[in-house]
């Protein structure tokens, strides 16, 4: 039966789930999660003979099954056929309950974890609804093991919120016997604040609320979307002492008392903060899958705190500027870097009603004063993460930003900031509900986890292929071309004391060069395409930006100079093509872009990859073109240029991955450049090669490795990372051992020469010393 | 005088023409099996070594091919 599922996977693929789901089991029968990390092991070595269990006879077809769209395996595992004509209403459930394994056209794989049911109790779902829904939408009937699991992992999740209101801080529960559990923790207990303390704690102030209104789930069957059942629910509650509220979380988590708690704010009966009147303005009109994610994020009327995943170009900072506009209070907005600040204060002008005086930027070139009681305020992570002594201007505002209660801190690109960095900016910065958007869930380490502590759960995660049925995103061919090695380049590449130079080997291997110069003038010259080329390795990008004349931006490339050729690229018929470092690969909104051409890549990193392919995902042309049958079925285009029988090979399958589970696929292309172009490419003669290969093999040792940029240095990818629990990684959606990654020969690289990096302190001048001093 | 020798005639891309004649050198002299390098696509070698060869480049390949996590 459930073999319909499985056709064309590959049996790697039933390890992985069946591996991560019995560590979910695991941890259901010892209710410890901090046993994670030593059931990892027991599991991979058992992947083998988890595969002989796969029975699947036991399960019990319903004779309806045909109307039903999912299969519900006793593992935990869920497949959902696309086809079915409920398979919007039971998408929408299942990703708000399950992690998303996999995702191709017809039939999407889906995890049950302790993590994901974390999330979806916290949009408000509760355990009966799950189980129902997720009943009535199989096909087969629910096994038991599958509604002990739901039962056991949701038993204590959500009955405990963290309301501000009034700026105060409440712990609510609807149960009081769980407030009494709590309070019997000394922790909790001193926490509290009695505001009358005649009855000592066994009081709790009982209020009315509103239930939430997106229940709809329950009546998915009949096909109604949304039904607003809003019914009042009696709630009790106890103020804690705000200065303790980090402490009553801690105790609240999975390895103390179990109660995690859900952060929601209350902004409607905010009135201690000033209000900032601002609306969305008529034109901006959010998508479908975009009210979606806003309708989770405000189910209840109030703020929660979570992360919302779009791929790029989706639309994320119209959801950010929503959010603002429905909150309506002072909004700190962090992003990566200050290009990226100039296009947020930009994307809030252009969706909302703000007005100039009341958004302002701050970065190191702009330092903006706030200029009235509530507003918008841009910035980077750096520059409120920032340690070291700070001029008298920037002092005074991150002085501001500090005493300032913000009611929305807008995260941009959360995936790529380090943990340290977001405790800090949250320890620093005091606000009611944090947003979290990013397009790629997944780092190469299993950090993501953190986010759901420092952040929320993940609220919503959009299906990519849906999106590009819908016209909303790009509709990309990807293609990876393979370009045998020359001989001289191969052999040098085989001799072990170039073991260093590898990398540079292959990128600069001539056949690569030439299949590069021909995509690019084919895209420039027969289709008018705007062309981005990434390039990891600084040598490479140098060399091959200089040798076919075309602008680049890497690193130390200065802020003005960076937006002029962007200008450049965008406004003028002459610069169809640019070069990028990885500074480009976030952030750098590049909307004219169409065609991709990625000469070297950061090792494995699945993350970049789906970074990059997202410059292009913003759709264009008319939407009726783009729609399957239009005129441009593809139109945009994503090559990943590949030296074959080297290491890139390995890297190249490996990054990949991200993509192949959300659904896209790779072609490959063998004949590039065509056999019959001759010395109108470069590198043509066997001389110019040679004289290439000895410019590369004289290139000093640290100019062929990869570029460092400062964002780097906390960039987990760097650090040596062992194969070690991917205990949380579910949580976050990253799925068990399908999202971790294990840095191979990486390290290797780290320590290179860095353009940016800051001063040894200890190498400074003694008058610039104190300046600098901690 | 003619003189005749038996070998193994050995057809393969660039690239693993490079490789068999790398591995070769890194062999102490009294191992190495190359009798002729014909051109970029042929090499002639002694008449054992096909196994040896043949395990020594689905290892190399195998470095370069990435399998996903179980």
């Amino acid at each position: 039966m459930a073999g319909d599922g499985e056709r064309g996977r590959p049996m790697k693929k039933h390890k992985t789930s069946s591996s991560s789901y019995s560590k979910a089991v695991h941890m259901m029968e010892e209710e410890d999660f901090n046993d994670y990390g030593n059931d990892f092991d027991d599991d991979s070595r058992d992947g083998e003979s988890e595969i002989k269990k796969r029975d699947f006879t036991q399960l019990e077809l319903k004779p309806d099954h045909v109307n039903r769209p999912l299969w519900a395996c006793a593992d935990g595992r869920i497949f959902l056929e696309t086809f079915s004509p409920l398979y919007k209403q039971a998408y929408d459930f299942l990703i708000a309950i399950a992690e998303p394994v996999c995702r191709p056209e017809s039939m999407h794989e889906y995890n049950l974890t302790p993590h994901s049911l974390y999330a979806a109790v916290s949009v408000g779902l509760e355990t009966e609804t799950i189980i129902s829904v997720l009943s009535k939408l199989s096909k087969t009937k629910l096994p038991a093991e599958i509604i002990d699991f739901i039962h056991g992992s949701t038993a204590n999740y959500g009955k405990v919120k963290l309301v501000l209101k009034k700026n105060r801080y409440f712990v609510e529960s609807p149960f009081p016997e769980v407030l009494k559990r709590l309070l019997k923790d000394d922790v909790i207990s001193k926490a509290r604040i009695n505001s009358e303390d005649l009855h000592g704690a066994e009081t709790f102030t009982i209020s009315k609320s509103v239930r939430e209104i997106q229940g709809g789930h329950e009546d998915l069957l009949n096909g109604a979307d949304l039904a607003a059942a809003a019914e009042e629910k009696e709630t009790h509650s106890f103020e804690i002492d705000p200065a303790q509220v980090e402490n009553v979380k801690q105790r609240c988590l999975p390895n103390a008392l179990n109660y995690p708690m859900l952060e929601e704010y209350d902004f409607r009966n905010d009135t201690v903060n000033p209000d900032l009147n601002i609306e969305l303005k008529p034109q901006a009109q959010p998508r479908p899958y975009q009210e979606k994610s806003l309708s989770k994020m405000f189910g209840n009327g109030r703020a929660r705190s979570g992360i919302i995943v779009l791929p790029c170009g989706a639309g994320k900072s119209l959801v950010g500027v929503s959010a603002a506009c429905r909150v309506k209070k002072s909004c700190l907005c962090l992003a990566t870097n200050a290009v990226s600040v100039d296009q947020w204060a930009f994307q809030f002008k252009l969706w909302s009603t703000i007005k100039d005086e009341q958004i302002s930027r701050f970065t190191s070139d702009n330092k903006e004063k706030f200029r009235s009681l509530a507003g918008v305020v841009v910035t980077t992570y750096n520059m409120v993460a920032f340690g070291g002594k700070r001029s008298e201007d920037s002092e005074k505002i991150i002085e501001e930003i500090r005493n300032r209660e913000w009611g929305l801190l807008l995260m941009d690109e959360v995936h790529v900031v380090p943990a340290h960095m977001f405790r800090k900016v949250i320890s620093i910065t005091k606000s009611h509900c944090k947003l979290g958007l990013t397009a790629t869930l997944v780092r190469e380490d299993e950090r993501i986890t953190d986010l759901n502590f420092l952040i929320g759960p993940k609220l919503y995660e959009a299906n990519w292929l849906d999106l590009v049925k819908g016209g909303f995103i790009a509709n990309v061919q990807c293609a990876e071309v393979w370009c045998p090695m020359t001989k001289e380049f191969f052999a040098e590449y085989l001799k072990k004391e170039n073991s260093k130079k590898k990398q540079a080997l292959y990128v600069m291997n001539p056949n690569k060069f030439r299949a590069c110069e021909f995509l690019i003038r084919f895209h420039e010259q027969q289709r008018g395409d705007k062309i981005i080329v990434f390039a990891d390795n600084l040598f490479a990008l140098t060399a091959y930006a200089m040798k076919l004349r075309k602008p680049m931006i890497y690193g130390a490339t200065s802020h003005n100079e960076r937006t002029r050729i962007l200008e450049a690229f965008k406004n003028s018929p002459d610069v169809n093509t640019i070069f990028l470092s990885k500074v480009g690969d976030n952030s750098i909104d590049i909307p004219e872009a169409n065609v991709i051409i990625q000469i070297s890549s950061h090792a494995g990193s699945r993350r970049q990859e789906a970074q990059r392919l997202g410059r292009i995902l913003r759709a264009k042309g008319r939407l009726q073109d783009r729609m399957a049958g239009g005129k441009e079925e593809y139109n945009a285009f994503f090559y990943s240029l590949v030296s074959t029988d080297t290491q890139e090979m390995y890297y190249s399958t490996k990054r990949q991955q991200f993509l192949i589970d959300q659904g896209y696929s790779f072609k490959v292309i063998t004949s590039l450049p065509p056999p019959d172009s001759g010395a109108e490419l470069s590198y043509h003669s066997l001389e110019e090669q040679i004289e290439l290969l000895s410019k590369v093999l004289n290139a000093g040792d640290d100019m062929v490795g990869l570029e460092q940029l400062q964002e780097d240095a906390d960039d987990i990818a760097n650090i040596k990372s062992k194969r070690s629990a991917g205990s949380m990684s579910a949580f976050s959606g990253a799925t068990g051992m399908v999202y971790m990654e294990y840095s191979t020969g990486k390290s290797k690289q780290a320590g290179h020469g860095l353009k940016s990096k800051p001063k040894d302190p200890s190498k400074r001048h003694v008058l610039f010393k104190k300046r600098f001093a901690p | 005088m003619v003189n005749a020798m038996k070998g193994l005639l050995i057809s393969c891309d660039i690239p693993m023409t490079q490789f068999i004649i790398s591995f070769n050198a890194s062999l102490p002299p009294s191992q190495r099996f190359i009798l002729h390098v014909l051109d970029n696509t042929h090499m002639f070698v002694q008449p054992h070594v096909a196994e040896m060869i043949r395990s020594k480049i689905s290892e190399f390949r195998d470095q370069n091919s990435y399998e996903k996590p179980l």
